[in-house]
């Protein structure tokens, strides 16, 4: 795992001791708000409903034991003892107070962790496939890329006052598991005829107001001029981009109002003119990032354990958790599991402190020291051998976490919404919880299949509701709390926006909405067909009449 | 039933050093709902709100929020306000909510929402 070396490590001093002064002199009356505001953001600090929020940064998702352990411990120390994992898989602290974010950030800066890239109108914390590594199909580790990025675009001084926030993701595999095409800039590794190593490069998607899936711009653009490249989308962004209108800020914005092709030539322009050796990665450097991402120790193991199988065989729990919860991994012998931050009834992508230390201690133990962050707000032991399955699971099961839901009716995503967020119109996180303990019997579950529930508090769409098989936006209606549903979206390899149902639902009607839609499903699908491939088979049709049934 | 006539005004904002949700009250800022000062006349919300512009060490964007009369009880009329006042409604245990008394059961209890002030405002200044 990439560990930050001397110059990450004062840049984080000088960072602390830049805002410490920074508060004191707001405290002291010597900045007004608004000049405080935009330093704050900077260092991840919003203002919420009920105090601050502290947003951290989890550069490609990946966490070392001893990064979730401090996790935990600021939690347990500064804030309520719970953090909240978010789509963007970094971790929001909901209770934090001005006066202790100096000693937060000195604390965390410590184990490498910090809140930079998380607010304001530049490159955010870069995301990257949450099983890089681990994963057989991955065409390249896309840590070594990111990590790339991240020395290179944090405090870049021409793209830290961009017209907006701009968020990217690399995908490392033909599955994305990254929701690519809803990024800024979305990448997915490639090779190739002749092996070389690439990327496919999407740009202009995003959700919102208006949500846009992005188009591939280049269908390969060989590694090695990763950042050149960036470069010139990034300059052509920062000429044309629509600094006049918040509305109209984002790059998908751009892209769509030239078309893509018109964009995408004007990157080349750009690129062509660009000295890009000056700007590209020089292999050595490429080199020395990969080496610090070098595959752990991993033994020579049988691929099937007598013991694992056993248990299966006595054990119901277990053998769903391995069903639904552990994938296969590269290295015969080992596995990927999915720790689920979603047992029904409890608050998606939730964690105590407690919950944090033990599966730091899991990490350490059974799982080389890494933890990861899946953008479904569930977090993933990456490499477990299958022989310490039983006690990985045990141990989880101890906690709390070891739900067997990855991927069903009740692994829903939800946006912290008006339980905590100071621009939410309704809540999610009530929602989310309903429906997910009305489907949270195992066998109703597993007959409904896979299914992606996604629920946004408001139309900036930090819950992706745009891209769930069903999606769920909170819209205030003249001042009561009601949800519109969506159906069919998907962020992914077979990425689409959902279609809207029809008019909001109120909020008490929502669970009961959303099993009308699971019997419409049931009704009409052919023999494994998933709900949204269903849905999209059909249409709009007979799920719109189930739902609005009632009010005819 | 008609429990709902007499609109009054509140001033809240979240305090500086912690972030803690106030209300203008006697004496100055108070953490709980309850010991909220009611306005009704709006020039006297006016001018509490543009005291606690001029003290701005203490609470940050504060403004003016409705509150209604539910029997008794005061109650802020929109759902956002209810929750700042409470706490989140995911965990009773957090928040202002924990303490309890007879008029956070009052906001507990309401119905019905408006939009916030608060809002209105950050969308505006975004
Ligand atoms: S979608 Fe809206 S309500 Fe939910 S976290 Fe984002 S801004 Fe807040």
């Amino acid at each position: 795992m990439y560990r930050y070396d001397a110059f990450d490590a004062e840049m984080l001093q000088d960072r602390t001791a830049e805002f410490t002064d920074q508060v004191r002199r707001r405290v002291a009356g010597d900045m007004t708000e608004d000049q405080f505001k935009p330093l704050r953001l900077m260092n991840g600090l919003y203002m919420q409903l009920h105090a601050y929020m502290l947003r951290v940064a989890i550069p490609y998702g990946t966490l070392s034991g001893a990064q979730l352990r401090r996790l935990g411990h600021v939690a347990r120390t500064w804030d309520r003892g719970f953090g909240h994992f978010t789509t963007r898989t970094n971790i929001q602290l909901n209770w934090i107070k001005l006066k202790d974010a100096p000693a937060i950030l000195e604390s965390m800066a410590e184990v490498g962790l910090h809140a930079i890239q998380t607010s304001g109108n530049c490159i955010r914390n870069i995301t990257a496939d949450p099983y890089a590594g681990a994963n057989a199909e991955e065409v390249d580790d896309p840590r070594v890329w990111v990590e790339a990025m991240r020395q290179w675009s944090t405090f870049h001084p021409e793209f830290s006052y961009l017209p907006r926030k701009f968020k990217i993701a690399i995908g490392a595999a033909p599955n994305d598991r990254t929701a690519a095409r809803i990024y800024d800039i979305g990448m997915k590794m490639r090779r190739a005829r002749d092996g070389k190593l690439g990327f496919e490069v999407m740009v202009g998607g995003g959700l919102g107001r208006t949500p846009y899936l992005g188009p591939t711009i280049r269908e390969f653009l060989p590694a090695e001029h990763l950042l050149s490249y960036m470069t010139a989308i990034m300059r052509v962004y920062n000429r044309h981009g629509r600094r006049d209108n918040i509305h109209k800020a984002r790059i998908k914005i751009l892209v769509a109002s030239l078309g893509a092709e018109e964009f995408a030539r004007q990157v080349e322009t750009e690129w062509e003119a660009l000295d890009k050796a000056a700007i590209d990665v020089p292999e050595a450097e490429i080199a020395r990032i990969r080496a610090s991402f070098a595959s752990p120790a991993f033994k020579t193991l049988p691929a099937i354990n007598d013991a694992v199988e056993a248990l299966k065989a006595a054990s119901r729990p277990f053998a769903q958790f391995v069903k639904h919860n552990v994938l296969a991994h590269k290295v015969p012998g080992y596995v990927i599991v999915n720790v689920s931050l979603k047992a029904p009834g409890e608050v998606p992508g939730d964690c105590t402190s407690d919950q944090m230390d033990a599966i730091a201690d899991l990490a350490e133990r059974y799982g080389f020291d890494e933890t990861r962050v899946h953008f479904d707000q569930n977090l993933i032991l990456p490499h477990v051998a299958l022989e310490d399955l039983p006690a990985v699971y045990e141990g989880l099961r101890a906690i709390g976490l070891a739900t067997p839901n990855i991927g069903l009716t009740s692994d829903i995503i939800a946006c912290p919404g008006l339980d905590y967020c100071a621009l939410a119109n309704a809540r999610a996180i009530p929602v989310a919880q309903e429906i997910a303990t009305r489907f949270a019997d195992m066998e109703v579950a597993e007959d409904i299949g896979e299914l992606r529930i996604k629920i946004s508090g408001c139309i900036n769409a930090c819950g992706h509701h745009h891209v769930g098989h069903i999606g769920i936006l909170g819209v205030d209606k003249k001042g009561e709390e009601f949800y519109q549903v969506s159906l069919g979206g998907s962020g992914l390899e077979d990425a689409r926006l959902g279609d809207i149902i029809g008019p909001a639902i109120a909020g008490p009607k929502v669970t009961d909405a959303i099993e009308a839609l699971i019997n419409t499903y049931k009704k009409e699908r052919t023999t494994g067909e998933r709900f949204v491939d269903t849905y999209r088979r059909v249409g709009l049709a007979p799920f719109k009449a189930a739902v609005y049934a009632e009010a005819h | 039933m008609t429990a709902t006539v007499s609109l009054l005004k509140a001033v809240t904002g979240n305090r500086l050093a912690d972030g803690e949700v106030v209300f203008w009250g006697e004496g100055g800022w108070r953490e709980r709902f309850p010991d909220a000062s009611l306005f009704a006349d709006p020039a006297d919300a006016d001018a509490a709100l543009d005291a606690a512009k001029a003290d701005p060490t203490v609470i940050v964007d504060p403004y003016i929020i409705d509150v209604r009369l539910d029997g008794e009880f005061p109650v802020p009329t929109s759902f956002r306000e209810r929750v700042r006042a409470l706490g989140p409604t995911t965990h009773l245990d957090m928040g202002k909510q924990a303490e309890g008394g007879p008029i956070l059961e009052a906001i507990a209890a309401a119905s019905g929402a408006a939009r916030s002030a608060g809002r209105s405002n950050l969308i505006k200044k975004r």
